[in-house]
């Protein structure tokens, strides 16, 4: 009974969350427009035409790609109660190997009738699921630190897909394939103006606004994202019904694996080349997404919002520092990004972390 | 039991590798590399990449410690390397290299080459700014080690400083693209419109050094046409490609025909969105139409700035006893060091005209009729 009403209790409360978001966004958006309109030739118009330019919208898709990947694979492995930080590691695995593999076999030939191109990416998804496999047994089956285990993730990413280019390429950015993901457009729904973004991307993007819904769909209403949320809040209870609590937890950290390697292999096939120098070239993105999922409240669809709004700034941004005539430091205009998702967390953030994530669970009948 | 025995394998997997992120340059003597060295092989092979050909019998050995983007960046580090190849095989020389992945590992490799006995190496090359902070601290300590210092400038005795006018090539590249954005002009897999006058430039972070590329570029289109609008942004990033291309993209669909990058390898965004644009672009630090023949097709000339050539002068300064330990070296048009440098592919079809105009403005500035700025306006 109680249960019930905590669940109920919420609900409710997720919506109200959701409507101050959504309003919120939408109140900045109105004020923009109102005072761009207002004053036209001043800063405020300018945004205006930035935010409200077709190219700005599919530049915020692609942006938003590896960043909605590796949260939703956040989520599956936090709610499962397993605290993934290792997410950056994973999309420079899948980033890099899904440019190794196409360059070995050859950019522009086929493998099985499949262009390698896409053989790449396959094979940029396996080497995420693989090193979240690893990672898996390591906080699962050896109970390890599950912050110190995905920091290792990250390290030895970063260390180890550097040193792999270096050795197959001599340095540690690959060769441009020369090949990169086609643009898919679809006829007369293309022609939309602003929202024909949508309609004439990567592929990539068409996967992303799949993957969100089909995230929140699997999350929600199917026993198997009962039982994530379950091993994630309540294991033992979980255990009790007689469900494998391991399993669930292998599975979801493995779905988890999954979808960032779609992220870093878009992320790297979208360019056809990996940079591998400093942070290399996911550069914090596996980070942003962790901050993402946490700012839309472990929902699949926030997340989304989230990472949409991160990379919907950045593609502002990068508009903004190229409008010629205000004296603000292109330095200060990088940082919009980042300062408005740290304000907006302090502000409205509002997440509740699963009951069990980062905590072991010992089924007691081993 | 056995998950004890896991634990301290994955411990010892994980301290080694963190020691392949930032382990110092192969050295004997480093008992922590090669204990960690023996229990996995991960750091071994890492610790390896770097090529030793140091050996005894040579006459000078060099150190080179290289900046941040490491070997195979294809253009600054590159073009060191070639410098130290160059000297390798006509100076009698040998040399050892250490690949720093962060700041804070210039100092350990400073020492280690700095300290080194066997071989004891006559000079250390240092490339790139970010090493000044950690070459002055290192510097004061090895007072007899000669030291050599590209793109800053450290006063003392035991480093010779070498910078670039990097604005003076800039400002070519600049004058040969307001010369072209302002005609119909069609080669390779891009073209410009000649109606909009419009052209971009990509920076990686927003400092002097990157300025000086943006100042002269901007001086350069409008010494070509006035009316020429330079639209420029920063990606905050050295690495991060696809936002080079996210702003290159944007550059384009606003009507730019051609974006100069000094980002890096942020700036390889910049081609691919060239390509996908039907637009061109002009490349840094190398000729990018020769180390990136993928995007040969769209680059119209790079701004190349011979790290080589600074390299090469101090190796062989030390061979030949004329170290100018103190100094400050300049490379500009004059000297060479820094040149507009036409594409492999596109070159042939530049109009002479506008190469004629391009090599005016060259032989302008180093008569110092031209004064290239080296701060943006």
């Amino acid at each position: 009974m109680s249960t019930q009403n905590t669940l109920t209790g919420l609900l409710e409360r997720d919506w109200s969350y959701r409507e101050t978001l959504v309003g919120g966004a939408v109140g900045i958006f109105v004020t923009i427009a109102v005072l761009g309109l207002l004053l036209p030739e001043s800063l405020w118009a300018d945004l205006f035409g930035i935010i409200t330019e077709r190219s700005t919208l599919s530049s915020a898709l692609r942006l938003s790609v590896p960043i909605v990947f590796a949260a939703l694979g956040g989520i599956f492995a936090e709610k499962v109660g397993v605290i993934n930080i290792g997410l950056e590691g994973l999309l420079i695995v899948s980033a890099f190997v899904a440019i190794l593999v196409p360059a070995i076999l050859g950019p522009t030939e086929t493998t099985l009738f499949i262009p390698n191109l896409w053989v790449g990416f396959a094979a940029g998804i396996l080497a995420s699921v693989l090193f979240s496999g690893l990672f898996a047994v390591v906080c699962i089956r050896y109970k390890a630190d599950q912050i110190i285990a995905g920091l290792a993730v990250w390290l030895i990413a970063l260390g180890l897909a550097p040193f792999a280019a270096t050795v197959y390429y001599g340095g540690v950015n690959t060769e441009n394939l020369g090949t990169s993901l086609p643009t898919w457009t679809i006829p007369v729904l293309s022609e939309i103006p602003l929202f024909g973004a949508f309609f004439s991307a990567t592929p990539a993007v068409y996967a992303m606004l799949l993957a969100v819904p089909a995230s929140w769909f699997v999350l929600n209403r199917t026993s198997f994202g009962n039982h994530v949320r379950a091993s994630g809040e309540n294991p033992r209870a979980l255990d009790t019904v007689g469900v494998n609590v391991s399993r669930v937890r292998y599975a979801s950290v493995l779905l988890s694996g999954f979808l960032t390697g779609i992220g870093g292999a878009a992320l790297s096939l979208g360019l056809g080349q990996f940079i591998g120098n400093n942070q290399t070239m996911v550069n914090g993105k596996g980070f942003i997404a962790i901050v993402a999922y946490l700012f839309g409240n472990y929902n699949p669809i926030g997340a989304f919002g989230a990472s949409f709004l991160f990379a919907g700034l950045e593609a502002v941004q990068i508009r903004l520092q190229q409008v010629p005539g205000y004296a603000i430091p292109d330095s200060l205009i990088q940082t919009i990004p980042y300062v408005t998702v740290i304000v907006v967390l302090a502000l409205v953030g509002r997440t509740r972390i699963p009951e069990a994530a980062g905590e072991h669970y010992e089924s007691g009948d081993d | 039991m056995d998950r004890r025995k896991f634990l301290k394998a994955t411990g010892v997997a994980g301290i080694a590798g963190l020691a392949g992120c930032s382990g110092g340059p192969t050295e004997s003597g480093s008992t922590a590399t090669e204990e960690s060295a023996e229990s996995t092989s991960e750091s071994t092979e890492a610790e390896t990449t770097q090529e030793s050909t140091a050996s005894a019998d040579s006459e000078v050995n060099v150190g080179m410690v290289y900046a941040l983007g490491g070997l195979g960046d294809k253009s600054f580090n590159d073009a060191a390397k070639r410098g130290i190849e160059r000297a390798e095989s006509e100076l009698n020389v040998s040399y050892n290299e250490g690949q720093p992945s962060a700041a804070e590992e210039f100092p350990t490799f400073q020492r280690r080459f700095a300290q080194s006995q066997n071989p004891d190496y006559d000079l250390v090359c240092c490339i790139g700014f970010a090493q000044k902070s950690a070459l002055q601290e290192t510097s004061k300590n090895f007072p007899d080690q000669k030291f050599m210092l590209v793109d800053e400038q450290i006063e003392r005795d035991n480093v010779a400083s070498y910078v670039f006018k990097e604005e003076q090539g800039s400002f070519l590249v600049g004058h040969l693209a307001g010369l072209l954005t302002n005609q119909q002009f069609e080669a390779g897999a891009g073209s410009t419109s000649g109606d909009s006058k419009k052209v971009g430039f990509v920076g990686g972070f927003e400092v002097p050094l990157i300025q000086k590329f943006q100042a002269g570029f901007t001086a350069g289109v409008e010494h070509a046409d006035e009316n020429i609008e330079v639209t420029s942004a920063f990606a905050g990033s050295f690495s991060d490609s696809a936002q080079g291309k996210e702003i290159a993209t944007s550059m384009y669909e606003d009507g730019a025909d051609i974006v100069y990058h000094a980002a890096g390898g942020t700036g390889l965004g910049v081609f691919q969105a060239a390509q996908e644009q039907g637009k061109f672009a002009i490349g840094v630090d190398s000729d990018q139409s020769q180390t990136d023949p993928n995007y040969a097709d769209v680059i119209l000339a790079s701004m190349v700035k011979r790290v080589e050539t600074a390299v090469y002068t101090s190796v062989e300064n030390v061979a030949e006893d004329s170290y100018n330990g103190g100094e400050l070296t300049t490379l500009g048009l004059e000297q060479d060091g820094v040149a507009c440098v036409y594409g492999q592919e596109l070159g042939s079809e530049i109009p002479e005209d506008v190469k004629s105009s391009v090599a005016e403005s060259r032989q302008a500035i180093i008569d110092g009729d031209i004064s290239v700025p080296t701060e943006p306006q």
